[in-house]
Parts: C-alpha cells; sequence; structure tokens
C-alpha cells in the first residue's frame, strides 16, 4: 500500500467503554462491551449488572485482609493459541475437603471476536480453559471401586473429583452473573494434559474443557515480568514426564532383547570353539612344590585376537586342588596369570545330604593374539591325599554369555525405574482425587 | 527425549556386548605380565606364580 491511499474500509476498532461506579463514582472501565453480565468495582467492591445502563448494583461485597491479588492484571493482553485476549476478571474460588480449604484462581479472558476462555491457577499449575462445544456422555461408576467416566470427543476421561465450589473473590467483568459465596458442585474428570470439568448450579450444568499449561508458558503469552510461580505436587491433569514413554521404552526393550538374543546366537554359532590342548595330569601325595610345577606342550592360538578358555577337570571327593595357571606366549613372552581352584564336598546330616562345589572349572583368558602358548602349571592340595587325577581344556574363541546376559540388565534396569517414576508420578496425581491409590500401610490398619 | 536416549543408551550396550564377544573379552580376574623369560619353559620352577599363597577352601559344611 502507497502512502498516499486512504485506508481500506473496515469494521471500527473495539474500544473500551468508560463508566463510573453508581456506588463509590469510581471510573469503571468495561472492556468486554456488550458480552460482560456483571462488573465489579475495583474501590468499593460492588457487584454491578453490566446490562443495565445504571449499573445497578447487585451485590456489595467485603474483602478479607491480605486477600491475593491476580498474577495478571486486569487489561494485560497476550496472545493464546495465536489469538490475541485480555483479561478482564478474575475470581478465587475455593473447595473444602476433610477441613482442608484449597483455592484457585480463574481468569476470564476476552477477545471482542473469539468470545471468552479462561485460565486457573493452582499452586503455580495452570489451565487454558473453554467452554465445550457439545455434551459429554458421562457414564456413572457402576462399582465403588470402578471411578466414572467421562467421553468428549472421542477421549475418555477418568473421574478425579466432586466437590462444592465456593466463589470468594471477584474482580473486573464475567459473562454470568457472577456473586461472591455462590457455589456450584465441581467435578473434574481428567485426561492428562486436559480436564473436563462440570458445574452444576441448581438445574444448570456446564462443562469445560481444560488443556494443562506451563507457568513459564503463561508468562510468555502475556509478556508479564519476573516469574511464575513454581508448581508445587503433580495436579490432576499435569503431563507426566515420563508416562508417555513408557510404553515405547518397553517396545524399545522388547527389540533389544529380540537383538541381544540373535547377537547371542550369531557368536555362538560363529564363535571357533577349536580345542587346542588337552592333558590329563596326576598330582601325587607327599610331592614338594617345586617339583609339582611343569610346563605343556606347546599348542597354536589361531585366528584374531580372541579369547581362550581353560577347564579344569578333577576327581575331587572331599578334597580340593588349586592350580597356579600361567599362560604363556613363546615368542613374545607375554603371559597371563591366574589361579583356579576345582573342589567338591559331600555328606550326611540331620539335614539330610549336602553338597557344595563342583569337580571342574572353567575360566576366560581376554584377548589373547594369535601365537604360540604354552601353560606353565603349579598343582597345590591337601598334604595328604589320595591320588588326584585332573584333566585341563583349552579352547580357543568360546561365546561368553555373561556380556549378554549383563546387557540385558543394563537394558532392563533402566526400563523398571522409567516405569517406577511414572508409577509414582500417577500415585502422587490419584492421591489428591477421590479414589486414591490403596496405600500398604492402610491396609494393615484395615485388617 | 527419554525414549530417544534410552533408544541411544540400548545401542551403546548392544554394540558393548558385541565387542566385548567379538574382542573375546573376558569377567575372569587375572594378571597379565610382559617379558616373561623364555627360561621358563626350561625351569619352570623359576616362574613366581602372582596367585600363589591362595587360601583354600578346606572345610565343607
Amino acid at each position: 500500500m502507497s502512502a498516499g491511499t486512504p485506508p481500506l474500509p473496515g469494521p471500527p476498532k473495539p474500544q473500551a467503554k468508560a463508566l463510573n461506579c453508581p456506588n463509590c463514582g469510581a471510573a469503571i472501565t468495561l472492556r468486554s462491551f456488550q458480552q460482560a453480565v456483571t462488573v465489579v468495582c475495583d474501590s468499593c467492591h460492588s457487584i454491578l449488572d453490566a446490562k443495565d445502563p445504571n449499573l445497578q448494583i447487585l451485590q456489595k461485597f467485603e474483602v478479607a485482609v491480605g486477600e491475593s491479588r491476580p498474577f495478571i492484571p486486569l487489561g494485560t493482553r497476550g496472545k493464546m493459541r495465536g489469538v490475541d485476549y485480555e483479561v478482564i476478571g478474575y475470581q478465587r474460588r475455593s473447595i473444602t475437603v476433610e477441613e482442608v480449604r484449597y483455592s484457585w484462581q480463574e481468569y476470564t479472558l476476552f477477545n471482542p471476536f473469539k468470545g471468552f476462555r479462561y485460565l486457573t491457577e493452582y499452586q503455580g499449575h495452570w489451565n487454558d480453559v473453554v467452554v465445550c462445544k457439545q455434551l459429554p456422555v458421562v457414564n456413572p461408576n457402576l462399582t465403588s471401586s470402578t471411578p466414572a467416566t467421562a467421553v468428549y470427543l472421542g477421549e475418555n476421561y477418568r473421574h478425579f473429583q466432586t466437590a462444592e465450589a465456593y466463589t470468594k473473590f471477584v474482580l473486573g467483568e464475567f459473562p454470568w452473573q457472577v456473586r461472591v459465596g455462590e457455589h456450584a458442585t465441581a467435578t473434574d474428570y481428567v485426561c492428562p494434559p486436559r480436564v473436563l470439568s462440570s458445574e452444576k448450579a441448581g438445574n444448570e450444568v456446564s462443562w469445560s474443557l481444560g488443556e494443562y499449561m506451563y507457568g513459564v508458558d503463561v508468562w510468555k503469552a502475556f509478556n508479564l515480568p519476573g516469574s511464575p510461580p513454581e508448581a508445587i505436587g503433580v495436579y490432576e491433569n499435569q503431563p507426566s514426564p515420563v508416562s508417555a514413554n513408557v510404553k515405547a521404552v518397553w517396545a524399545a526393550f522388547g527389540t533389544f532383547v529380540a537383538l541381544l538374543v540373535a547377537l547371542m546366537v550369531f557368536f555362538d554359532v560363529t564363535a571357533r570353539k577349536e580345542l587346542v590342548f588337552h592333558s590329563t595330569y596326576e598330582v601325587i601325595s607327599g610331592e614338594s612344590k617345586a617339583e609339582a610345577s611343569f610346563v605343556t606342550d606347546i599348542f597354536e592360538l589361531k585366528g584374531r585376537t580372541s579369547n581362550v578358555e581353560v577347564t579344569t577337570s578333577a576327581n575331587v571327593r572331599n578334597n580340593w586342588i588349586y592350580l597356579n595357571y600361567a599362560l604363556i606366549n613363546q615368542d613374545t613372552g607375554q603371559a597371563w596369570d591366574f589361579g583356579r581352584e576345582v573342589s567338591f564336598y559331600s555328606g550326611y546330616d540331620s539335614d539330610g545330604s549336602w553338597s557344595e562345589g563342583s569337580d571342574h572349572d572353567s575360566v576366560v583368558v581376554p584377548s589373547v593374539p594369535p601365537g604360540h602358548y604354552y601353560l606353565r602349571i603349579e598343582p597345590e592340595t591337601a598334604p595328604v591325599h589320595p591320588p588326584i587325577y585332573y584333566t585341563v581344556d583349552v579352547k580357543r574363541d568360546v561365546p561368553v554369555s555373561m556380556f549378554f546376559l549383563l546387557a540385558f540388565l543394563a537394558l532392563l534396569v533402566p526400563a523398571v525405574l522409567i516405569s517406577f517414576r511414572a508409577l509414582a508420578f500417577e500415585r502422587s496425581r490419584w492421591s489428591e482425587s477421590d479414589h486414591p491409590p490403596i496405600k500398604l500401610s492402610q491396609t494393615e490398619d484395615d485388617n | 527425549m527419554l525414549r530417544k536416549l534410552y533408544l541411544l543408551y540400548g545401542i551403546v550396550v548392544l554394540g558393548s556386548a558385541g565387542f566385548a564377544q567379538y574382542r573375546g573379552m573376558s569377567l575372569d580376574k587375572m594378571t597379565e605380565l610382559k617379558n616373561v623369560p623364555k627360561s621358563v619353559r626350561d625351569n619352570p620352577g623359576s616362574y613366581r606364580a602372582v596367585y600363589m599363597g591362595y587360601h583354600h577352601y578346606t572345610g565343607g559344611k
């Protein structure tokens, strides 16, 4: 558009209407034009009939000392879901459960073309609320253990809480006949991050749908100074940071376990498991240690750098044999030194027969390069013993199932922790509802 | 985010298990030595075993 072109004709810009309170004379600004039903004087706290040209006084109420002011001042403009809204009304409401009063704030937002929407705040938890466009279908609970549900736009909502909500303080404009002290039966059904609420006053029932918002998003939407109040606890429709991931994580866990099994089978099939040395020896009673040590014949380890399994089998019966092993590379002088015991005991006592130990033992020597090797063996046993025969087997490249077991546990632990975290979050959520999770201590007390 | 982290973690775990198996690693306790003299083959008693002096179980139940 060029500078000289006159502006195109369009709808006139909405202008706020200024009036005076008939009670105290204070200026009252009507921001919602002809839409508001009641308006509250901020000076004398008179509730006025906004539809009446003379602003008839409908109610006057006393403000308690220390009454909290709204976090978002009236007249503040912000953008919700991409639409500009102005805060025109504020009320504080409360319910009393088990002699404890719980209060929350409700903000009325207005856009001249889009109408009204609401923001609620309870202990730092915010909800963006709109009036339902169609009537939800409520399925009352058939048994006391099953909470009622409500279906709205194809989504199932679980009954959370029903309580009598009282209006304690009002400010600004409202599209209904607001009164301090009025009460309604408020029922919440949740399907995080949404909450479906019904309010029944007399024969009239109104339904609204709320969606959880984080305080920072509200602050950002209204460009508010400072930071929002910190959220305390878990709110009824607060989305769990982990619940959504639980199914996905377990699905991933299942896939990983399948891959792990496939990997294990692959290594088991492709491992050489080549027997490169086999020999049987005898330990004679009364031999000195110096005489006992000896070396085996040289054997060759082929292929890539891989492991070596040394298995010892001995005819020990209520006896033991200990073998100081050294697997030595004849060419490079590299050696792996390790000691292994083979022991087996059995007997019979008042508890019956018993046994412990085993007549064989295996050990895996890690990452042994190919080459020519021999074993230096130094057996030890009890000073007096019957002849012990032991067999030494050396295998090249054997599968080690322990790695896969550890990998399985490493995959399982985070999945279990995530599930527990999600469970704890849900327990915390529902502990504030009419359907709290059963506590172990409670059931014990009941018994 | 958590799912992505778990996926990444799972890949690392699987990769580590596969790598450990491929490289022939082991969880068994042993000591690696360098430059063991060739004379050990002729005189095995000259070798000082690291695991000597082990306290053997001699009891039973």
